[in-house]
């Protein structure tokens, strides 16, 4: 076993180790141990390693998520499952570990999501957001969400595409989805005039995908202010993953990061283990690969 | 049970086909349907507290609805509570933790094999939606395994409903293997669809990962039509309603806490639901998904409902429902605006 190590703060940083030593045994897994292996933590998991300067040990994720690609350029949920939403997580992956070596992958990838489209349909009262921003879905034929157009803005932009005219409408739609208040929520702003609350992994995941974007009335910067003070010790793994994450691409790193990571994998560690968690509680850690 | 109701234990096409006609001819097409439709129980419990004793208030509500118990011993039974979007600031959104280990105690004293699953329709983070709403306390006291509704591996069934274009539905493993599944909902109204409660709450057993979030195939193959869709596609379902602190307004999320004190419970969801409209003062035929459902997965009208328990009529106590035109069709016998 690796010696533990010391962060700034003097946080044992033993966890990531362990952790990390996990995901190499078995980097292609499901959401939980024994489940059937699933993209989005296989490819998280792959990133978590290569991140943190295991590249070797997350070749089998990979090459995994190489195989089960299908004909048409997606990446299923499961090997030979649709929905495709999780095609961004295999770019990022793909992307991180040899951009060259899988550069067919990603072409092919790329191109399903660049033709993948949520529905749009006219603005109506009813809700509050701008309903006709084209932008992804998790399923075929039905409405654009902020989690898979986060995602899929935030693949593009890493393998060239960020002024791609359907980046730019995701962009759109982004920040159209922030809360006047600050955050975000699955997608919607306001339903039959109620106003919704935000929740933190979206609101991370937003913020990813908005790096270095900018919103003239002040959403995002109160999106940055909001989720800063809606994490800490007592939060959720993949919520406080994704929200340091989100955090992290504009500039703002908490100097207790580590303790709240610490104590989210001991919590992970007690129920269940899930290799899903420890790959975002891993890659929080140490940022996304560049 | 529901899927008594879909099974039945005698061919009805060769009566009709038979000497049934004859029958029919004789007392009239009206009689005779009405001779058909099921009756059900219903169970009601007035003055419930979360801090008291909720298991014999299920114990003795269950088995007052015919529910027998030796028929779950050894069997799987998954307890289904409602936890769409779970947040402190408003637990009475979601199904109160102390009604889900109440259910688990009594089905675990029956000798059931017990789970409770969930797949939260707005949250991806299901470890947060625990958390937030309690459960995952709740959980760890009791040691209760939970099923991920949202990730696990999925079975497709066929859509044994067909009000909806969907002609299958994927059903995570833990709900496709169960051998009984128990909606523990919240009482609420529905921004959409008026009213949620047995029946609305098991959108929840449908996979996020295949459906997304929120579980927009749904949304856009039909509300009301893949609701009943759903219910008529599960394995063998009962209820039991949080009816203790529930919400009114702009539900099922962001709608006020209206305390009722109640628990009502019973074999069949359609009827349980239908009282459950009637208490909330809702006129039940004018439910989307409960006028499709009646008569075909269990009774709406008053007079095919057993109630056991507590009278409902004593206990109305109108839910404010919002100023939109499909929601005051389902309050229009009130003859007031209430929001």
């Amino acid at each position: 076993m690796p010696a533990a190590r010391i962060t700034a703060d003097n946080t044992d940083m033993h966890w990531l180790d362990s952790a990390l030593d996990q995901l190499a045994r078995g980097p292609v897994c499901g959401y939980e141990r024994e489940a059937t292996p699933a993209t989005e933590p296989t490819a998280l998991s792959a990133l978590a390693l290569i991140t943190n300067f295991r590249s070797n040990s997350a070749r089998p994720a990979i090459d995994w998520l190489a195989r089960v690609q299908s004909a048409d350029g997606s990446v299923g949920i499961r090997a030979g499952e649709s929905p495709g939403w999780p095609t961004s997580l295999a770019v990022l992956a793909w992307r991180a570990a040899n951009s060259k070596e899988y550069g067919g992958q990603i072409e092919r990838a790329a191109a399903w999501i660049l033709q993948a489209h949520g529905k749009t349909m006219p603005r109506v009262p009813e809700f509050g957001h701008n309903s006709e921003i084209p932008g992804w879905s998790y399923a075929d034929e039905t409405s654009c969400w902020l989690e898979p157009t986060a995602l899929a803005v935030f693949a593009l932009k890493s393998i060239g595409h960020a002024q791609h005219s359907r980046t730019r409408d995701g962009v759109r739609l982004l920040i159209d989805r922030l809360l006047e208040s600050g955050g975000c929520n699955y997608g919607n702003t306001a339903v039959l005039g109620q106003t919704l609350r935000p929740h933190i992994q979206p609101t991370g995941l937003a913020l990813l995908a908005l790096a270095s974007e900018s919103d003239p009335p002040g959403r995002l910067a109160k999106s940055v202010a909001w989720l800063r003070q809606s994490i800490g010790e007592e939060t959720p793994s993949a919520s406080l993953a994704w929200a340091l994450l989100g955090l992290r691409m504009h500039a703002v790193q908490l100097p207790d990061s580590d303790r709240w990571l610490s104590a989210a994998y001991e919590r992970t560690s007690k129920s269940g283990n899930s290799l899903h968690k420890l790959a975002l509680l891993a890659l929080a850690a140490k940022g996304w690969p560049r | 049970m529901t899927s008594d109701m879909r099974q039945p234990k005698f061919n009805r096409r060769t009566w009709l086909i038979g000497g049934g006609l004859t029958a029919a001819a004789l007392v009239g097409a009206g009689i005779v349907r009405q001779w058909f439709r099921d009756k059900a129980s219903v169970f009601v419990a007035k003055n419930q507290r979360y801090d008291a004793s909720l298991v014999a208030t299920i114990r003795d509500g269950l088995a007052s609805c015919g529910f027998v118990p030796e028929s779950v011993r050894g069997k799987r039974v998954l307890l289904k509570p409602n936890m769409v979007e779970p947040t402190r600031a408003c637990p009475h959104m979601t199904t109160h933790p102390a009604i889900i280990v109440a259910a688990a105690e009594v089905f675990r004293g029956w000798g059931a094999i017990v789970t409770v699953g969930e797949g939260p329709g707005h949250v991806r983070d299901t470890e947060l939606a625990l958390v937030e709403s309690g459960v995952a306390g709740a959980l760890d006291t009791t040691k209760l395994p939970f099923a991920d509704l949202n990730y696990q591996d999925v079975a497709w069934r066929e859509n044994a409903g067909r009000a909806s274009k969907l002609a299958g539905i994927y059903f995570p493993q833990a709900v496709a293997q169960a051998d009984l599944i128990v909606s523990l909902p919240k009482m609420k109204t529905h921004h959409w669809v008026g009213v949620t409660a047995a029946m609305k709450n098991l959108y929840g057993t449908i996979p996020g990962i295949k459906y997304g979030w929120p579980k927009n195939v749904l949304h856009h193959s039909g509300i009301p039509e893949t609701v009943f869709d759903i219910n008529a596609s599960l394995p063998k379902t009962i209820a039991i309603v949080d009816g203790i602190d529930c919400m009114e307004g702009d539900g099922p999320i962001m709608g006020t806490m209206k305390p009722m004190g109640l628990v009502v419970m019973g074999a069949n969801p359609t009827a349980v639901d239908a009282t459950v409209c009637r208490l909330m003062d809702v006129d039940p035929w004018k439910v989307p998904y409960l006028k499709l459902a009646a008569d075909r997965l269990g009774p709406l009208d008053d007079w095919l409902i057993e109630q056991r328990g507590e009278a409902w009529r004593p206990l109305v106590s109108p839910f404010k429902v919002l100023d939109k035109p499909h929601l005051m069709r389902m309050v229009r016998h009130r003859g007031v605006l209430v929001s």
